[in-house]
């Protein structure tokens, strides 16, 4: 009889065991970030870095955050060939400013373009602990529109592709600017 | 949950005091058989003695019969939980029909309406289930306790519906702010789930034919119908769904014995005797 009350006491223990499916798993694909890399437009096959890029949204104050592991005001500067750039869930639209060599000393060489994404979105299930997720599909016509930044200053995005229209992993690229 | 747990345990530990108790007694109440059984021994000799013949009479009555009939309970956790729980409405009848001295055949229905509220998600399940199996008694009772240490196997179906009221969009990322749950409402109805089960547990005879009993269910799903581009996040009488397929309850009841028969148990005296 002490074997089948320890027994249950074990399976009253083991049922109250902490619920590890409620913390979304980080590795797990919920809400994507677009992709994009950026080539050399005079050898269009050629990954080029940027130099201190900072991408700022509409609206917003801050830039998007490019380089997470920097502390102070350089994560938001990107210096590599790719970025990722999140895609609001709640509008079908994003406006974004890009600014090459931010706060350079020489102003000359500072550039300033805006690039607006057009994209329709789609919401769906994950798992309990993560809930819903939003995948992006850029529209087909007018998927983005580049403009000149006010006042205006040459444009640096000299060209954009885009290399896939629906956005649902952070490990495909989506967009390709040349400059 | 949570709190439903702390109950749970708090059972637990009161039930480890009975049981211990159970077992004193099962002590002290021992060696009465071995002297009836002794006096019923030698009732041949002392046959002329008068006394003695109304000793004998009462011997051979009181440990022979086995009763048998169908403990019918109402699971009282879920009735006091639709009370108390705003977010729950349950009830569930259990049947235990003696088969032969240890085994007996199980059968339960229940009716469930619960409403999960996870982080990200809220839903509202509504369905009903049935339960059929057998328990087997593992507990030797003395003279005429009735009482049951059982471990269970059990095929349980669920038919249910289930009703997405909010979800929330996970961003890992929420440049743009994160966004507020969103109505949603959709119904998903005709799914169905049907586990199996192992239950281990306790139903005493606290008086006359009244029980009270606690069993743990440990269940893994067979089949379960997943809502298109959703999941089956409860189950009625499987409750909360695990990444896997298993999942965990509990029952608390009150039940009455409705004695049917009673069955002679000379097949088991002479043992005893030799």
């Amino acid at each position: 009889m002490k074997k089948i009350l320890a027994f249950l006491m074990i399976l009253g223990f083991a049922s109250s065991s902490c619920e590890p499916d409620d913390i979304c798993d980080p590795t797990t694909p919920t809400t994507p970030r677009m992709k994009i890399e950026f080539y050399n437009i005079k050898i269009p096959s050629q990954l080029k870095d940027v130099d201190n890029l900072k991408v700022i949204g509409e609206g917003m104050t801050e830039g998007v955050v490019l380089n997470p592991t920097a502390t102070g005001n350089s994560k938001y500067l990107a210096n590599g060939n790719t970025i990722l750039l999140p895609l609001n869930t709640e509008a079908d639209l994003v406006k974004y400013t890009f600014i090459l060599n931010f706060d350079n000393d020489n102003p000359l060489l500072v550039h300033e373009d805006n690039l607006e994404f057009n994209y329709k979105r789609v919401n769906s299930y994950v798992s309990r602990a993560c809930g819903f997720k939003t995948t992006f599909d850029l529209n087909e016509d007018e998927p983005f529109i580049l403009s000149d930044s006010t006042p205006s200053d040459p444009l640096w995005i000299k060209r954009v592709l885009v290399e896939q229209n629906n956005i649902s992993s952070e490990n495909e690229t989506i967009i390709k600017i040349y400059f | 949950m949570r709190q439903s747990l702390k109950y749970t345990f708090s059972f637990f530990f009161f039930l480890s005091l009975f049981f211990a108790k159970a077992q004193e007694k099962a002590a002290t109440a021992s060696p009465p058989p071995e002297i009836i059984v002794k006096g019923a021994n030698g009732n041949t000799k002392k046959e002329k003695s008068p006394e003695k013949k109304l000793e004998t009479v009462i011997d051979t009555v009181k440990p022979k019969t086995d009763r048998y009939g169908l403990i019918l309970g109402v699971d009282v956790f879920r009735i006091a939980r639709s009370f108390y729980d705003s977010d729950y409405k349950g009830i569930a009848f259990v049947g235990d029909y003696r088969l032969t001295k240890k085994y007996y055949a199980y059968g339960e229905v229940g009716s469930e309406e619960v409403t999960v509220d996870d982080p990200l998600l809220n839903t509202t399940t509504k369905g009903a289930y049935l339960k059929v199996g057998f328990n087997y008694n593992a507990y030797t009772n003395w003279l005429d306790m009735e009482n049951l240490i059982t471990i269970g196997v059990r095929y349980g179906f669920s038919t249910f519906n289930e009703r997405l009221n909010t979800y929330s969009i996970y961003n890992p990322h929420p440049y743009y702010g994160q966004t507020s749950a969103t109505e949603s409402g959709k119904s998903y109805d005709g799914l169905t789930a049907s586990w199996l089960e192992v239950s281990p547990g306790i139903n005493v005879k606290v008086f006359n034919n009244i029980y009270v009993g606690f069993s743990l269910q440990l269940k893994v799903l067979v089949t379960n119908t997943e809502p298109n581009g959703f999941e089956s996040l409860f189950i009625p009488g499987f409750n909360r769904t695990y990444d896997g397929n298993f999942g965990a309850g509990f029952n608390y009841t009150v039940s009455y014995f409705i004695p049917i028969y009673k069955k002679k148990v000379i097949a088991a005296k002479p043992t005893t005797k030799k």
